[in-house]
């Protein structure tokens, strides 16, 4: 019997960034004991990256702007892939969210009239983004780290016991989500300081691990994002959609190697930054697609004129939506006119006045000039496409946040998939995790509350199945034999250099262009890949083995990659965050379509099939133009609509 | 100048051109520690080339993922941001992210360089190699109450804060909790009960936050025997913070506060 520390919770959360916080507090809101699970220490997760700002539509700087305007760009930023329900809810609900978050002491920069200021971002029509400087996500965190210290503080005077409703776990890892029958009954993982195994029983348990980035060679993710939730949600039965869908953040620095990956914000495009090539041409000109003609700049003068005068003037086209650049970098470097080390330039440095960019963008221009001697008031910076999001994620109710066919199980933020379509704006992230941070701690907790007596149960045998899984890389290591094979063929393998090699076939063949015969390569290598972690071995003990915890962190990353390289291989078109050599263009047709990952139970990869996209409401349909649908829906999806219409004049 | 900054980028280019980059070999010098092996800490060198541009982060992960892959350290975003990676490198509080092996490295002799120094955070227990226990750091964070107390009603929007307003606190709301200061701090050392310097900060953050009501409670809590008095303004705090917060300025205003009585 499987030595682990026990323990009894009503909402077990995954996750401690923007989302898995907004849900904890929710939770405990509603009387729920709660259990923060974090892998890094309390307060370190990926959402304090988050430069730009969080998107909502307060209208604090242009009084145009409301909820419908927000949905309209959401909508088309993800090429209408999108679930409409959840993006009408983060629509509406993503000013209050912004507004409570401020009420919690969240600091934000001022208008002149003291209230929040907003700033303009790609893909949105109006000046949107919530910020601080450029340190918004980490004020966001720190606001939630402090709004959990002020509960438990509370709890504290009222039962003497700071954790009696919400005890974070921290440098934990959970490995396994344990059900009872269908349902969810708690996670088993451990804890990473002691090596030491632990299972927490509980009801409901919310994923909210964000994403998969680490797969991927070239990219702006930290350490975490080796898509656990993914993985957990997929070997607890529950599936996964749009996975085909990376997001490609169009500047993250390639030189020097000090700051490579670094993001460099949108907003440096917002407050007047250019993209040039190496033969000083601002090129997005060029690569305006026919669907946003009507709405950008043609040309330099109207573009610039912008910035100071939005209303009578069309946006800059660097500040289209984030795939839309991507691809002209990747482009312009393709055809020879990419910089030094294989990006384009981006300037603010002959814009505006050195004492302004010191101004509007401290954090970029300290954090440059310490690491990598480039001064951005003085001189371009070489950037291009880096990987950066996954629109893909756990298949949920857009009301709920539920995972489907999981009762019990919940997923907020990057681990989740719909919101965002087939690529997400700038500035949606970061409402995203409150927004359905909220409504997951919400549902979760009235789930696990509503459950009565009839509480599910952790059963020893999948405790035991748990931690021998999680001891395999041990196991082998006792086999290795100093003169011979270890069982089970093969030679014994280093977790690290498998994870190097996950990352540059994802990254070569499954990266921002993709072409039918490279995925089948990498679905093959991935498949060698699979057969050689079960050979990973790793040396020392439990107490903070950082091989170990890779060796056990590849399952989840080889799991998700085969989910990306399978559902890119099936979706023969282009759109968003997938782009296909052989298939360049977006095809309606396939919008109607959603790609459905899932794992057989004790399958080793996942069966990808396709699902109706559900369709539109009327009254959200009636947003936009019939021209604008035009580009994305099928005749027949549009004459739907429109006998729809007859059918209501009478 | 204007040579010196075009030699530089020639020798870059070049350097890119011929898919080569100048690395350079040198020794990485550990404190490592593991208390299922030894009592004691040793130091153990690891030889490394590298490109003297790339992070001391990176020199890190070249330990563990090619020549030991017990070695343990904390990090997280890798950028500076998190502020998961404070150690001592060379004698001085540090990120491993936001440090360049260059800037450490020093001038060779007779073409060797001297080693590299990297030890854990210092005034913590440490628990494995780099990593140290952060709970008493924490610990100092929540005794300040560092979250907004505001009495009245709540509003249905946002608060107002005028720009000026907002400004008198920014400084310190730049804090990553990587706990660089505190952990540089010799009253500190000495005695673990101190607050530190980066608990003073963000208790600063809401004392002078127009929105907060809690700025009395602030200051009396600081104004007990482990609190602001016990600063010996010798800097190291300022010194050692990756986000160049004016530390010492923070406590120093606190100080002011809590003898005039006024926010």
């Amino acid at each position: 019997m499987t030595e682990a520390e026990r323990h009894t919770y009503d909402v077990v959360v995954i996750g401690a960034g923007g989302a898995g916080l907004r849900a904890a507090i929710e939770a405990r809101a509603h009387g729920m004991r709660t259990a923060i699970i974090c892998k890094s220490l309390f307060g370190k997760a990926h959402t304090v990256m988050a430069e730009g700002g969080i998107a909502a539509s307060m209208g604090n700087v242009n009084s145009n702007d409301n909820w419908q305007v927000h949905f309209r760009d959401t909508m088309r930023g993800g090429k209408f892939l999108n679930h409409f329900r959840m993006a009408e809810l983060h629509a509406r609900e993503a000013p209050d969210r912004v507004w409570e978050l401020e009420t919690w002491g969240a600091l934000f920069d001022r208008t002149k009239d003291g209230r929040i200021s907003q700033r303009n971002f790609g893909g949105h029509e109006y000046p949107r983004l919530a910020h601080v400087g450029d340190r918004t996500g980490l004020e966001l965190i720190r606001t939630l780290q402090q709004q959990v210290v002020a509960l438990q503080q509370q709890d504290e005077r009222e039962f003497g016991d700071p954790e009696a409703r919400i005890k974070v776990f921290a440098e934990h890892t959970v490995t396994r989500i344990l059900k009872d029958g269908s349902r969810v009954a708690g996670v088993f993982g451990y804890a990473r300081e002691t090596g030491r195994f632990f299972t927490i029983e509980a009801p409901a348990v919310v994923l909210a691990t964000g994403g998969i980035g680490k797969s991927f060679k070239v990219t702006s993710n930290s350490w975490e994002y080796t898509g656990d939730g993914h993985a957990l949600a997929l070997l607890a039965g529950a599936p996964l959609m749009n996975m085909e869908f990376v997001q490609f953040h169009p500047t993250g620095m390639v030189w020097p190697p000090s700051v490579k990956g670094i993001l460099v914000t949108e907003s440096v495009r917002g407050d007047g930054g250019v993209l040039r090539n190496s033969e000083g041409d601002r090129f997005m000109f060029k690569y305006i697609p026919d669907v946003f003609k009507s709405q950008y700049a043609q040309g330099p003068d109207e573009a610039d004129r912008w910035y100071a005068d939005p209303d009578n003037n069309r946006r800059p086209p660097e500040l289209l939506p984030r795939d839309e650049v991507a691809r002209a970098i990747n482009n312009e470097v393709k055809e020879g006119r990419g910089s030094p080390h294989g990006g384009v330039f981006l300037d603010v440095s002959t814009r505006m006045p050195a004492e302004e960019i010191k101004r509007r963008l401290p954090s970029m221009h300290h954090q440059f000039l310490e690491l990598a001697d480039v001064d951005i008031t003085a001189e371009p910076m070489e950037v291009g496409p880096t990987c950066h999001y996954v629109m893909g994620g756990v298949a949920v109710d857009p009301d709920t946040a539920q995972a489907e066919d999981v009762p019990g199980l919940y997923a907020a933020g990057e681990v989740a998939g719909g919101m965002h379509g087939s690529n997400r704006l700038g500035g949606n992230s970061l409402s995203d995790l409150l927004v359905f941070g909220r409504r997951a701690g919400l549902h979760a907790a009235e789930y696990a509350g509503g459950i009565g007596a009839d509480r599910p149960v952790v059963g020893q045998q999948a405790v035991d199945a748990a931690a021998e899984e999680a001891l395999r890389p041990f196991g082998l290591a006792e086999m290795v034999e100093p003169d011979g094979p270890p069982e089970g063929g093969g030679p014994p393998e280093n977790p690290y250099t498998l994870h190097t090699e996950l990352q540059q076939t994802m990254n070569d063949l499954v990266g921002i262009i993709r072409r039918e015969p490279e995925m089948r390569e990498a679905l093959q290598r991935l498949a060698r890949l699979r057969a050689r972690a079960k050979q990973a071995v790793v040396e020392g003990h439990r107490q903070f083995n950082p091989g170990w915890h890779l060796a056990l962190d590849l399952r989840n990353m080889l799991l998700v990659s085969e989910c990306v390289a399978r559902a890119a291989l099936t979706r023969t078109e282009s759109r968003g965050g997938h782009t296909r050599d052989d298939f360049p263009t977006m095809d309606r047709e396939w919008r109607r379509k959603l790609l459905i990952c899932r794992l057989a139970a004790g399958a080793e990869t996942a069966e990808v099939t396709p699902r109706p996209n559900p369709a539109m409401r009327r009254d959200l349909m009636e947003l936009f133009d019939a021209e604008e649908l035009q580009k994305y829906l099928t005749d027949e999806e549009l004459q739907h609509y429109s006998s729809e219409d007859a059918e209501g004049q009478e | 100048m204007s040579t010196a900054t075009e030699d530089k980028h020639s020798a870059a280019l070049d350097a890119a051109e011929s898919g080569a980059t100048q690395h350079v070999t040198f020794r990485l010098r550990i404190r490592r520690f593991n208390p299922e092996q030894a009592a004691e800490p040793v130091w153990v060198d690891y030889e490394l080339s590298m490109d003297p541009k790339e992070k001391l982060l990176d020199a890190l992960h070249k330990v563990k993922w090619e020549i030991d892959g017990t070695l343990t350290f904390r990090r997280s975003c890798a950028h500076g941001i998190c502020g998961s990676d404070a150690m001592r490198i060379n004698g001085k509080n540090r990120l491993a992210c936001k440090t360049l092996i260059k800037d450490v490295l020093g001038k060779p002799k007779n073409g060797v360089y001297k080693p590299i120094t990297v030890e854990p955070i210092k005034g913590l227990t440490v628990l494995k190699d780099l990593v140290v226990d952060m709970d008493p750091f924490f610990q100092a964070f929540r005794d300040v109450m560092p979250f907004l107390v505001a009495k009245g009603n709540e509003p249905t929007r946002e608060r107002k804060q005028s720009i000026e307003d907002r400004a008198r606190f920014d400084d310190t709301t730049k804090c990553i909790l990587c706990a660089a200061c505190t952990s540089s701090c010799p009253v500190f050392w000495n005695d673990g009960q101190y607050f530190g310097p980066a608990a003073i900060v963000n208790a600063h953050r809401f004392i002078f936050d127009s929105r907060d009501d809690a700025g009395e409670q602030r200051l009396e809590i600081l104004n007990e025997k482990d609190g602001v008095w016990r600063c010996r303004t010798t800097f190291n705090c300022t010194d050692a913070c990756p986000r160049g917060i004016q530390v010492t300025q923070a406590i120093q205003e606190v100080k002011r506060a809590l003898i005039t009585r006024r926010i």
